[in-house]
């Protein structure tokens, strides 16, 4: 259906005359007497319902239905004709209520029979009418403004129902006529406002309502043009239960509905919420309810032809036609992801009935049901669900077809799969940081950010640092780190984030002074993997890239970086000798093992796996460069010639303010200029000419790596 | 989306074609030719679109049912017999059958029908065909347009200027104006040879095989992915938006929801997506040549082991029971989930929803989703034990609220049986009376429905009358304010006939 197709709006006029006070002659007796109260008591004499009471009632009921079915863009306004005419509502979506137009019609009660027929008209309503379709709606300004130069699109459709008793066809003519001049009239008009809109289409549909057991003075018509802006079609109905169906087929026609009849509803009495006085609850028979909804939940059946198949059935009047879907246990649970491709809000048809209130109710409590397509073969296709969201209940269509994606190459077979040791369980924790909430469109933030772009904002500072298998990691397999790691990806650091952090950094320089082990992955290295301050440097490097892409976002977030590159302790030199010496042997080592275990590719393929580690750490910092955001990293080549060799004052563990200072200083030079390699890897102010050449015996493949670059 | 391929074996598929070269060639060896390019391509880059294989003549045939071997599909390409005259429609019906069968009347199909543009002659050609349009009964309809959506290629094995010289151009646009108008007709440039039907099945695979590439991103991790079935344009209202949208090639994630709260949400298709490595994909565009199949597996072995990030959130995804939600365009959002078949193989699948700014009313508009951390409390609570969504929408609906519906007479019996009940248990159930009767009062005056205010009223008062020896004083007292206050109402008097107004209890109790 087009957004501005003629239903976009609906005017009912409904007939205020002192003819519509008249009594439909169909009676309703309202006391029913119990058997054992019955002697004695005269009952009441049975109430009748006038014309105008049925014509509010059946339009009421088509309202109903209308709301359920289409909460938005499907509009009504509510006009009453007698010697004037009065316009219950607007267009605007807060008026589009059945209990705002309730209470105007209370207002207005019903015609006075005394009145004077002579001044009183439908046409008064009529003509109402038509300006009221001149008048924009809220969508339809909308769209216009959004459209800007292709504003025409924007079409201005609708549709009259007029309820009236009208005196011949001839009147019937008069009417239309009149109608087909005004809005002539109207667009003339509406073509110099901002406020109106000229009538591309008008529907009128003329319901004649007489009472029952009179005969009609006014023949069908089915619809006809009657001018390229106007088609009129005339239903002479009678009052009362004809009347009801009439308009239940109407609002099925307007509006694209079908109908559905849910069969074999178990009445269970978990089920029976209903009315616990009721006096037949101990039934215990299956029970039926129709329910309309938009056509396009049976596609499927139009489509195939499947429809007398699928158990429609043509109801008495010969009009109607219902499918027939079968109430389906076992239940499904809310955590299955179906495969649906449509989803339609429902209305009962009958909403007060037990069975119907009784199946919605269970709905609204949060439980879906299951439904089957009766076939032929007796074979069971569950073809449809039923589930209420937030109180509306939808009829979701389910794919029953063979699917076309069927038997994918899994996604353990493509890029990436064999890989084992993704951190599942932490990109689980970071999904769960990063889910939606409604944000109420009222909350205005300050950055003029709409919340979606503030999510994809989170969602960019939460992975600036992100690696994404373990053994890429040593930071987020720390418990340690934790608290720091939350907080830095903040975007504002309250001054008790900054404490935290500092306080994560000491933590960590304590764990490395009682030389704690770290969880460094030993998949790539056999034996211990790397020795213990090799794995602190490693943990520091990381925790500084991690810390630095979030460096430039506030001055406390650098300060968190500045703590640690204060705080991260260099080895002395003496340790750094010992460790070299304690390489070499290792390294001899290797060789040997290696020579006597040459085809074992496992090996080779895990210290390859670790060369890649260890590169992959190298490049991190230039990764970082390349991004606008951050910093220039404060001393890249500095910092891997010092791993080397290192002041030794760094390495006394606790550091004075004196140290933290000139470090700050040092760093905020470096950034102006390259440093001497000599003056930054040099030991009090001395630097050793010719290591490469020491170190050629020396080193492991990994250092021999870093070297070259 | 599944594709039918329909080819004409009539015998002017047999005409030779002449070459300046020393063999000579039938239009049917370059349609072969043709075909067995469009599969070599789609067994490289488009594998897991499943192909069916029919030729027709007057009668048409079933060669290969729908597959994904491609191997067969060209044998059986190699196989094919010369039969007599072209009889579109027939075949038509055959295409029709077939992939309802397969796939339901619901699944979108591509027909690619290779005819060298000679349409048959007399009763079965499709200029009779198209010609007795008009004039049929509802039994013998002409097929198209097919139940299921349809892109009709119409490959010819003839160039433009030969199908003109006949009404065969005429016939074949109001073929493809019958199935919807979504597809085109293919044509030779210039004269016919290998060459040149060699660009024709191009353009084809071009316009409607080339794999859909795209990048995922989350924040600053991202992967290359294929989108398949190719994700193609939509119309949502050819009148307020006439252009098509399309997905774009880089698809953002907004965040993360439970599946639980975005609940089986209606979605207009389905599709894989799959990790790809750019720079195989680059050598795979030459069409596959045979080297290649001794490196690729070295190559496939490399990007198995180098972390992705698509098998990353597919883990995650599939463990914690969660959906992304992944933004396709403006104004167009779709979702990212662990999708597992029956072999336990399980996969990443994205379902593209509705476009529009707010495709699933229980999530709201999708612009208005923001982070949870900018909440003042975690709206999932700390256990996560609650859910902001789905959201209630502002007006309940009539099956929610306590609506009044007369117009079946037992509609009405039942709401005054319902008053005269609790009538009857006054004053214990002084509150539900009260609330009944004020219910049926709002709707008889909305409905103009005096009398039955009136009717009520005289109920009320004979229940005054009957009520036993040992009943309550208050039940007197509360049945003939309640009658009064009703005949009241009937007036139409303003002061009492209000709908906003509500009758209350009589005030009985003057001890306090």
């Amino acid at each position: 259906m087009k957004m501005f197709s003629v239903s976009h709006k609906t005017v009912f006029v409904v007939d205020h005359c002192p003819y519509m006070a008249e009594s439909s002659r169909q009676q309703v007796e309202c006391d029913v007497l119990t058997k054992s109260r019955a002697q004695g008591v005269i009952p009441l004499a049975p109430v009748s319902k006038s014309l105008w009471t049925c014509a509010v009632e059946c339009s009421m009921e088509y309202c109903r239905i209308l709301y359920d079915v289409y909460p938005l863009h499907k509009l009504i306004n509510y006009i009453v004709s007698d010697s004037e005419f009065h316009i219950l509502n607007s267009w605007r979506h807060e008026d589009q209520s059945t209990h705002e137009l309730m209470s105007a019609l209370a207002a207005v009660g019903p015609p006075n029979p005394r009145e004077d027929p002579e001044c009183c008209s439908i046409l008064h309503g009529l003509v109402a009418a038509v300006e009221s379709l001149c008048k924009i709606t809220e969508l339809q300004h909308e769209r216009r403004t959004s459209l800007m130069d292709t504003a025409e699109r924007v079409a201005n459709r609708g549709r009259i129902i007029c309820l009236t008793n009208t005196k011949s066809d001839t009147h019937v003519r008069m009417l239309e006529d009149c109608i087909q001049e005004t809005i002539l009239e109207q667009n003339k008009l509406a073509a110099g406002s901002d406020r109106l809109m000229a009538i591309q289409q008008c529907d009128l549909v003329l319901v004649h309502i007489h009472p029952q057991g009179e005969d009609t003075l006014v023949s069908d018509r089915p619809k006809k043009e009657i001018s390229p802006l106007l088609t009129s079609e005339v239903h002479s109905v009678r009052a009362g239960r004809h009347l009801s169906t009439k308009l239940n087929i109407l609002v099925q026609q307007h509006f694209d509905l079908a109908s559905t009849t849910i069969t074999n509803i178990p009445m269970k009495p978990t089920l029976n919420v209903c009315d616990q006085e009721e006096q037949h609850a101990n039934t215990s028979a299956n029970y039926d309810v129709e329910l309309l909804h938009h056509r396009d939940a049976h596609l499927e059946f139009f489509k195939s032809g499947d429809l007398h198949m699928a158990g429609s059935s043509t109801r008495e009047n010969g009009l109607k036609e219902t499918i027939t879907l079968k109430w389906c246990t076992p239940r499904t649970n809310s955590i299955e992801l179906h495969y649906c491709t449509g989803a339609y809000r429902i209305s009962p048809t009958d909403v007060n009935s037990r069975p119907s209130s009784c199946l919605t109710n269970f709905l609204l409590n949060g439980r879906s049901v299951l439904l089957e397509q009766p076939r032929k073969s007796g074979s069971k296709v569950i073809s449809h669900m039923l589930s209420s969201h937030g109180g509306e209940i939808f009829l979701h269509v389910l794919n029953s077809n063979r699917s076309t994606l069927e038997d994918p190459p899994s996604i353990s077979e493509g890029c990436g799969g064999r890989v084992t040791d993704y951190r599942i369980t932490d990109f689980g924790e970071f999904m769960r940081e990063n889910r939606l909430t409604p944000v109420s469109e009222s909350s205005h933030d300050p950055s003029g950010k709409l919340p979606v772009e503030r999510a994809k904002a989170q969602l960019e500072r939460h992975t600036r640092y992100w690696p994404m298998i373990i053994s890429q990691t040593t930071i987020f397999n720390m418990q340690a780190v934790v608290p720091l790691a939350n907080l830095i990806v903040k975007e504002t650091l309250s001054e008790e984030d900054l404490l935290t952090c500092q306080k994560t950094v000491y933590n960590l320089v304590d764990m490395e002074r009682k030389n704690d082990p770290l969880p460094i992955s030993t998949v790539g290295s056999r034996g211990k993997g790397p020795k213990r301050d090799e794995q602190y440097r490693i943990m520091w490097n990381e925790l500084e890239t991690l810390v630095k892409t979030h460096a430039g976002a506030t001055n406390r977030h650098q300060q968190v970086l500045d703590c640690i590159v204060a705080c991260r302790s260099k080895p002395p030199e003496e340790e750094e000798r010992k460790k070299r010496g304690r390489k070499r042997e290792e390294r001899e080592d290797k060789t040997e093992k290696n020579g006597t275990k040459e085809t074992d590719d496992k090996s080779w393929q895990e210290s390859e796996r670790l060369k890649g580690l260890l590169d992959k750490e190298e490049q991190e910092p230039e990764v970082i460069k390349d991004s606008p955001d951050s910093p220039e990293p404060a001393n890249k080549k500095p910092r891997l010639c010092t791993e080397e060799v290192q002041p030794a004052e760094r390495a006394k563990g606790p550091v004075s303010l004196l140290t933290m200072w000139s470090n700050r200083i040092t760093v905020a030079n470096s950034r102006k200029h390259q440093e001497f390699v000599g003056r930054v890897s040099s030991v009090n102010n001395k630097f050793e000419l010719y290591q490469q050449l020491k170190d050629e015996n020396g080193m492991d493949v990994h250092e021999n790596g870093k070297a070259s670059r | 989306m599944p594709t039918v391929i329909l080819i004409d074996v009539s015998l002017s598929m047999t005409r030779p074609v002449s070459l300046d070269g020393s063999e000579e060639f039938q239009r049917k060896n370059l349609a072969v030719h043709g075909l067995n390019m469009l599969f070599e391509h789609m067994a490289s880059n488009y594998r897991l679109e499943f192909t069916s294989l029919m030729a027709f003549s007057s009668l048409w045939e079933l060669l290969v049912p729908f597959t994904r071997d491609y191997n067969a599909l060209q044998e059986a390409l190699g196989n094919l017999e010369d039969y007599d005259k072209t009889c579109v429609e027939s075949a038509l019906n055959g295409v029709s059958n077939v992939v309802q069968q397969e796939w339901g009347s619901a699944c979108p199909c591509q027909v690619v029908l290779v005819t060298d543009g000679s349409l048959g002659i007399g009763k079965g050609s499709l200029r009779q065909s198209l010609q007795s349009l008009k004039h049929r009964g509802d039994d013998k309809k002409f097929p198209l347009p097919f139940p299921f959506p349809t892109k009709l290629f119409i490959m010819s094995v003839a160039n433009a200027e030969e199908l003109q010289m006949t009404d065969s151009m005429d016939n074949l646009e109001e073929l493809l104006r019958l199935s919807g108008g979504d597809g085109q007709i293919f044509t030779v440039e210039g004269p016919l040879c290998m060459k040149s039907v060699q660009a024709m099945f191009g353009r084809l695979i071009d316009h409607a095989y080339s794999p859909f590439h795209a990048v995922l991103h989350c924040g600053n991790l991202s992967s290359d992915v294929q989108v398949f079935p190719r994700p193609e344009p939509i119309v949502m209202d050819e009148e307020v938006e006439p252009m098509p949208r399309s997905v774009n090639i880089d698809l953002e994630i907004v965040g993360f929801i439970e599946i639980a709260d975005i609940s089986s949400p209606p979605v207009i298709s389905r599709h894989l997506v799959l990790p790809i490595n750019v720079n195989k994909e680059v050598d795979e565009v030459g069409t596959g040549t045979t080297d290649e199949l001794e490196e690729e597996p070295s190559a496939s072995q490399m990007a198995g082991k180098s972390p992705n990030f698509c098998v990353l959130l597919h883990g995650s995804l599939k463990v914690e029971g969660m959906v992304a939600l992944v933004q396709l365009g403006p104004e167009w959002y779709g979702m990212l989930y662990s999708q597992a078949d029956s072999k336990k193989k399980s996969n990443l699948m994205m379902s593209l929803f509705e476009p529009g700014p707010e495709p699933l009313p229980w999530l709201g508009k999708i612009t208005h989703l923001g982070p949870i951390s900018e909440a003042a409390e975690n709206p999932y609570g700390e256990d996560d034990s609650k859910s902001p969504f789905p959201l209630q929408p502002p007006v309940k609906r009539s099956y929610a609220q306590n609506v009044t519906v007369w117009i079946k007479a037992s509609g009405l019996q039942t709401d005054v049986q319902k008053i005269l009940r609790n009538a009857r248990k006054l004053p214990d159930k002084t509150q539900t009376f009260y609330k009944e009767l004020n219910r049926l009062r709002k709707a008889a005056l909305a409905f103009g429905f005096w009398e039955l205010l009136k009717g009520v009223a005289d109920l009320l008062e004979r229940e005054c009358t009957l009520l036993p020896d040992s009943a309550h004083p208050d039940a007197a007292f509360q049945l003939s304010h309640a009658a009064q206050q009703l005949k009241l109402a009937s007036t139409g008097d303003s002061q009492y006939a209000a709908f906003d107004h509500n009758i209350a209890p009589m005030h009985t109790d003057f001890s306090s």
